[in-house]
């Protein structure tokens, strides 16, 4: 199959000594939907704006379509469509004055705007608000006007950078909608960077979870799921002398594949299947070292997990250590430039 | 041919904006109006003295200002197209157009001549305003047309300052200070309100060499004396060169901030 993006040992450190990507690889084939996923601050934008020639890589080859971007930067442009995490709308404008412009942007004669702005309008259901200007749309109608500015040029690979980021839930499986019918009909390749763990699966073909800079995983999201086991025991103990022995005895248990502690006592259990059938022996065990059970919860893995075990933690978790506070701070401040 | 209309179409974009915010178009013209009205009237009892009128070159104080309040007008709608620039980068337009084949240098370019269109469009409604209130133009209509064009190039003196200090500078605030800091200064050490003669020595030399006074000199002319190249040429290419300098200092800074 022919590939739409190939990125070779991509490094990106902003002036300051951030590494924000850290020589990360990975190759997208066409018609494929392909997730970015990580928390902000792991690097997903500014991997985004180097593919696209917004950034210059301090390392690394990218090509995109066969094309090498250093060599012939304006062919990839123009076969690319981005719509940025901010949605880049100028909301003074009406909606089809923001899409003529950018249709103008991409050098396209006035009869070829004009037809094929049409057919975007319609596709997002904005034709029969073009005449309004953009600040009475609503967020949502925002989004998909910036992305249909992203389609007028017929791209063949579309880059969205958390394309749902502060959407209510109705639009946010409305934008969903359009994503697959891009794909689907149009046959277009589509990049999306989220930090939804639900949408990076419902969407992806496959799913890269990028952590701190670098890839540390990146598979199909049903093979992803697979890898890190069949269920998933999440108990919280309290601390004591007997924890250790028991996370010992644990560990003998026939089927657990892993165990990983977490903060506040907090450990997870790796089973490889019939997790149910397993929670029993913890409790008599647990009982057995004198250790109390706060809680006991199973669950089938989600991409939730499949990150919380690439990563060791929540994707939502706001605590952290404040290097990497400072580390987030830093790029998105990079970001807005 | 592309440069060009990459050029046009990011002025257009500012263009509807301003023309869309019929407000403020009529909001920038009171404050020339009451320049003209109040200043224009109040300074006219010292023109009666035959001194000053040496001194101004003309019997009507209204008719020397009227070249002053042309270029303050221009001066200040120039120097806040910088702001422009903040805001699409807050908003994520400026990396919008960077992502589409557009050269980067036509994004400055296309401010700057947005800049000299909306100032050309005021300096016509001046222009009115000061035929309304009595100011012969001594050059006729075509005069008036060079004075137009002369603001234009002017402002986007101004316009390429501004926006190329907004590359640099992230916030609002600090443009917004840094342009006022240095537009009133610009103001009263040049020759467009007072005449050099009138001014002590030091100041008078800071006039000399401002670039409003060399603007002024040529619109002056049109409007006191009429088609007196002699008197004109200079400031003309002054201006003309600063324009070309500026034009090209915003587009090397612009390319330079976004080559990272």
């Amino acid at each position: 199959m022919k590939r739409a993006i190939e990125v070779e040992d991509l490094v990106k450190i902003y002036k300051g000594g951030v590494r924000a990507v850290d020589g990360i690889s990975f190759s997208i084939g066409e018609r494929e939907i392909f997730g970015f996923l990580g928390p902000n601050g792991a690097g997903k934008s500014t991997t985004i704006k180097c593919v696209i020639g917004l950034l210059k890589p301090t390392a690394g080859t990218i090509r995109v379509l066969g094309v090498d971007i250093r060599h012939d930067p304006g062919v990839v442009k123009r076969s690319i469509g981005y719509a940025a995490q901010e949605t880049a709308v100028d909301d003074r404008l009406t909606g089809w004055q923001n899409l003529y412009l950018q249709g103008r942007f991409y050098h396209l004669p006035r009869r070829e705007i004009r037809r094929r702005g049409e057919e975007v309008l319609r596709l997002f259901g904005l034709w029969d608000r073009r005449k309004d200007a953009a600040d009475t749309y609503s967020g949502g109608m925002l989004k998909r006007l910036d992305i249909a500015c992203a389609l007028i040029h017929r791209p063949k690979i579309l880059f969205l950078d958390e394309p749902t980021l502060g959407l209510d839930v109705q639009t946010r499986q409305t934008i969903w909608d359009y994503i697959e019918r891009l794909r689907g009909e149009h046959e277009m390749t589509i990049f999306l960077t989220t930090h939804y763990m639900e949408e990076a699966d419902v969407l992806s073909d496959r799913v890269a979870i990028i952590d701190r800079g670098k890839i540390v995983a990146l598979d199909r999201p049903g093979a992803l799921k697979a890898g890190i086991g069949g269920d998933l025991i999440t108990v919280r103990f309290s601390a004591g002398d007997g924890l250790e022995p028991l996370i010992r005895s644990l560990k003998g248990l026939p089927g657990v594949r892993e165990i990983r502690g977490a903060q506040d006592g907090i450990h997870r259990i790796v089973v490889e299947q019939h997790g149910d059938r397993l929670i029993p022996e913890i409790v008599r065990l647990a009982q057995e070292h004198g250790v109390d059970i706060h809680s006991i919860r199973l669950k089938r893995p989600t991409l939730d997990d499949v990150y919380l075990h690439y990563t060791g933690r929540q994707i939502r978790e706001a605590e952290g250590s404040r290097e990497e506070l400072i580390r987030a701070r830093v790029m998105s401040r990079r970001i807005r430039r | 041919m592309r440069f060009l209309s990459d050029t046009w179409y990011v002025a257009w974009r500012e263009l509807i904006k301003f023309f869309r915010a019929k407000v403020r178009v009529v909001v920038t013209m009171i404050q020339p109006l009451l320049w003209l009205g109040l200043m224009g009237n109040v300074m006219q009892g010292f023109a009666k003295n035959p001194y000053v009128q040496q001194m101004i070159g003309t019997q009507s104080y209204l008719a020397f200002m009227t070249p002053g309040i042309i270029l303050m007008t221009v001066l200040f709608g120039g120097v806040f197209s910088g702001i422009s620039v903040i805001w699409d980068r807050r908003i994520g337009y400026l990396e919008k157009m960077m992502a589409a084949p557009i050269s980067r240098g036509a994004i400055p370019l296309g401010k700057m001549l947005a800049a000299a269109i909306q100032g050309g469009f005021q300096v016509l409604l001046i222009v009115l305003i000061a035929l309304g209130l009595g100011v012969r133009f001594a050059s006729g209509p075509a005069g008036i047309i060079l004075i137009v064009l002369i603001a234009m190039v002017f402002s986007t003196i101004l316009s390429g300052f501004s926006l190329s200090m907004a590359v640099r500078i992230k916030t609002q605030e600090t443009l917004m200070a840094l342009v006022n800091f240095l537009t009133m200064p610009l103001m009263f050490t040049s020759n467009a309100l007072f005449p050099r003669e009138a001014m002590p020595s030091w100041l008078s030399a800071i006039a000399k060499v401002n670039p409003v006074s060399h603007a002024v000199a040529p619109i002056r002319e049109l409007v006191l004396h009429g088609w007196n190249w002699g008197a004109m040429y200079t400031g003309i290419f002054v201006i003309l060169g600063l324009a070309v300098s500026m034009g090209l200092f915003a587009q090397w800074m612009f390319r330079r901030a976004t080559a990272e």
